[in-house]
């Protein structure tokens, strides 16, 4: 009961907060919002819990602790995908998630999980027996964790260390023990340091893969986002991914490219609440002709002219293909780029990074097709990871900006499929131990049970991203000349196709015709004009 | 004769106007970087400090202004631009030593601008030294041309080079994005 009283009082300070989210800091509105989210604290004090006033000793333990309590909460995780990193798309029939796409970043799950699954809210998926059915492999301290202790690392099949361990190893840095006992005393609602743990670091690092997601949001200013502003707004990440029954919504494999409009508190809904729409309306403008935009631009496109802004730099490119290659003394190297970021690793091949990205533009209706691993592909195109449908005839699909994410993987020559390979393990089959590419692929492709034709090659893929976090202030959102009658010859939209744009889309000569038909007219009016006007005043005269 | 006059007049008359739309053009160089932002301007950096005939003329960073930084606190957002300013005393002294001409102190130090632009590619500005000096008498031109020549070495992009490691202000910007940790230069 506690629990629906929180949740109906988070969506009702919730709707008040996006709905003022054009007002700065500071007015009446936002002051309402912080004085709510005090208003909404917790009732309990973990920390008096006996059940958890114990030297746990690892995290399946302090689960069983939990769940004294809440009783339905890891049977309510399971059915997430946060558990099963799996989802079956209904639009496509697609069986989609981590553990089926191949991606173009580390590519795959499969031969991996231990590595993989430091974001995996579980314990103990180190391979492909993982069980779960098991409750007490729920981690409910990733998301809860209040002390910012709490830490899954790479190799450790989603345990966090219960003793002090050198990671990376040979690095000399020592990653202390968890208190499990602190952080299970000092659990608290999900915040964007939870969810930015795993969300924030996609792809293996910090940035990598969304673009518009990475560690400066955890305490972001302002111009990064007006929604999750530490000095203003401050919303969490469940404040839009409003989350019922620990069931988070908003997905990447399924986007609501077309939001109906606002979600209304009591109202019977079934809308995406992660969406702009769901509070400020599909009419959110005060000047109508922004509103007529909106119908066929996604607020995105407008109000996040770039992503990466925060000063973290988002990878762009990732080719596979040059991995592997060793120094003359035959041991891996590292090559830094300006900044000191990797521009190349032996284990992982040459990267791009990019700070404040001006996004790519297309239509998106919100049907997304994979090429996944039992898909055919031609080697000679570039093979698009996911193919972001969209038309401007169609009527469901608005412009949307998206982080296009290139790269080079390998590909079975044979059957022309995506290959999974092994790049992490204690085994001396990995990718990053031997910079074997024949054992990691043969390996990687025996762990799924595939075929493999014994012959590789790499491939050109391209991965699209929506973005739709880091929006900027009102005043910071494109402005009509950054695509309309560009002063330098380019505009956003410029390689958007099927729309006409005053100004994009001028001709000359068509510019100059109608212009002279317009002076014609008006020519015209003024000389009839004048003679009706002299014709009058001569009658005038005449009748005098 | 009347025809020659009307002539002459409105000869000048379009020279004016033509000059007063090409001024802003001529007055400023910008060329595209082939590099991304940080690497430009990591390139710049080490042209200044790495080549010896532009050490031997005493020319020296003396700062990075990151006027975007400044922007960035009071809650806006602009795309990324810096100042990689130098500086050379031996073509400061002079002028700083003639009251006719000192008040030309205000362009220095030296700048060039790296900038992003909504195209997503990356540009270089720099102040077209040549020509200005050309207003400001004999001795200022001298400089100005000599300046304008070197200024050419700041801006080679040679994609032959690996990337260089971007020089840092050695300390914290100032308040509005100054630039910062001058280790020589004016």
């Amino acid at each position: 009961m506690r629990k629906d009283l929180t949740s109906y009082a988070l969506v009702f300070f919730g709707l008040i907060a996006t709905a003022q989210a054009a007002d700065p800091p500071g007015t009446p509105s936002a002051a309402v919002v912080m004085a709510g989210r005090t208003a909404a604290s917790s009732t309990a004090d973990h920390s008096k819990f006996k059940e958890l006033d114990r030297d746990f000793k690892s995290g399946p333990e302090v689960t069983r602790a939990c769940l004294q309590c809440h009783t339905e909460a890891a049977r309510q995780v399971m059915r997430t995908k946060h558990w099963t990193w799996e989802f079956l798309n209904p639009g496509t029939g697609q069986r989609l998630g981590k553990k089926n796409v191949i991606n173009n970043f580390c590519t795959a799950v499969p031969s991996n999980y231990e590595f993989c699954t430091a974001c995996h809210v579980g314990y103990g998926w180190k391979d492909a027996n993982f069980d779960f059915s098991s409750e007490q492999n729920v981690d409910c301290l990733v998301c809860h964790d209040t002390t910012g202790t709490y830490r899954k690392l790479p190799g450790f099949a989603g345990h966090p260390v219960y003793q002090d361990t050198e990671f990376p190893p040979k690095s000399g840095k020592i990653v202390k023990a968890v208190d499990l006992k602190k952080v299970a005393q000092h659990v608290g609602k999900s915040s964007r340091k939870t969810c930015g743990s795993c969300h924030f670091f996609g792809g293996g690092g910090d940035g990598v893969k969304h673009g518009d997601l990475d560690s400066s949001l955890t305490q972001p200013g302002r111009h990064l986002d007006v929604h999750m502003a530490k000095d203003g707004l401050n919303f969490s990440c469940g404040t839009c991914h409003l989350t019922s029954g620990h069931d988070v919504p908003g997905s990447r494999y399924a986007p609501t490219a077309m939001p109906k409009g606002r979600i209304i508190r009591g109202q019977k809904e079934t809308g995406n609440p992660a969406s702009c729409e769901s509070c400020h309306g599909v009419e959110p403008h005060a000047m109508q002709r922004l509103n007529t935009h909106a119908r066929k631009i996604a607020c995105q496109t407008c109000h996040i002219p770039e992503y990466a802004r925060g000063g973290i730099p988002t990878k762009t490119l990732w080719d596979w293909s040059t991995a592997g290659r060793l120094d003359k003394e035959g041991k891996p190297f590292k090559v830094k780029d300006s900044t000191g970021r990797e521009a190349y690793d032996s284990k992982k091949g040459d990267f791009r990074w990019e700070t404040h990205v001006i996004p790519e533009y297309i239509w998106f209706n919100g049907t997304v097709n994979y090429t996944l691993r039992e898909t055919r592909l031609d080697p000679t195109q570039v093979v698009k990871i996911n193919s972001f449908e969209g038309s401007p005839m169609d009527g469901r699909s608005k412009i949307w900006p998206i982080k296009v994410f290139r790269g080079k993987q390998p590909y079975d020559v044979g059957h022309n499929q995506l290959v999974v390979f092994h790049t992490w393990g204690k085994d001396d089959a990995a990718l990053w131990t031997n910079f074997n590419w024949e054992r990691a692929i043969e390996w990687g492709m025996r762990e799924i049970g595939a075929q493999y034709s014994g012959k590789f090659a790499f491939v050109a893929t391209e991965m699209s991203w929506p973005i739709t976090h880091m929006v900027a202030p009102k005043e910071d959102a494109l402005g009509c000349a950054q695509c309309h009658a560009p002063a330098t010859g380019v505009g956003r939209l410029d390689q958007v196709p099927g729309v006409y744009i005053p100004g994009r889309s001028a001709n000359r000569a068509l510019d100059t015709f109608g212009w002279g038909l317009s002076a014609l007219a008006l020519l015209g009016v003024l000389v009839h004009g004048g003679l009706r006007i002299l014709t009058a005043r001569k009658r005038e005269g005449d009748t005098a | 004769m009347l025809k020659a006059f009307v002539g002459f007049v409105a000869g000048v008359l379009a020279t004016v106007v033509g000059m007063y739309f090409a001024m802003p053009h001529l007055m400023f160089n910008e060329m595209q970087s082939p590099f991304g932002f940080e690497e430009t301007i990591a390139r710049i950096q080490h042209n200044i400090v790495g080549n010896p005939e532009l050490k031997a003329k005493g020319w020296a960073l003396s700062g990075l202004r990151d006027p975007a930084r400044a922007v960035a606190a009071e809650g806006g957002n602009v795309l990324p631009v810096k100042m990689v300013e130098v500086c050379s005393t031996r073509y400061s002294k002079p002028i700083l030593k003639d009251d006719t001409v000192r008040y030309l102190s205000i362009l220095m130090p030296c700048k060039v601008s790296v900038y992003k632009k909504n195209d997503g590619k990356v540009y270089i500005a720099t102040m077209n030294a040549g020509l200005m000096g050309k207003f400001f008498g004999p001795t200022v031109g001298e400089i100005m041309s000599q300046v304008a020549e070197d200024q050419k070495l700041f801006v080679v992009m040679d994609p032959s080079k690996p990337a260089p490691p971007m020089i840092l202000p050695t300390a914290a910007p100032a308040a509005g994005g100054g630039g910062a940790g001058a280790a020589g230069g004016c």
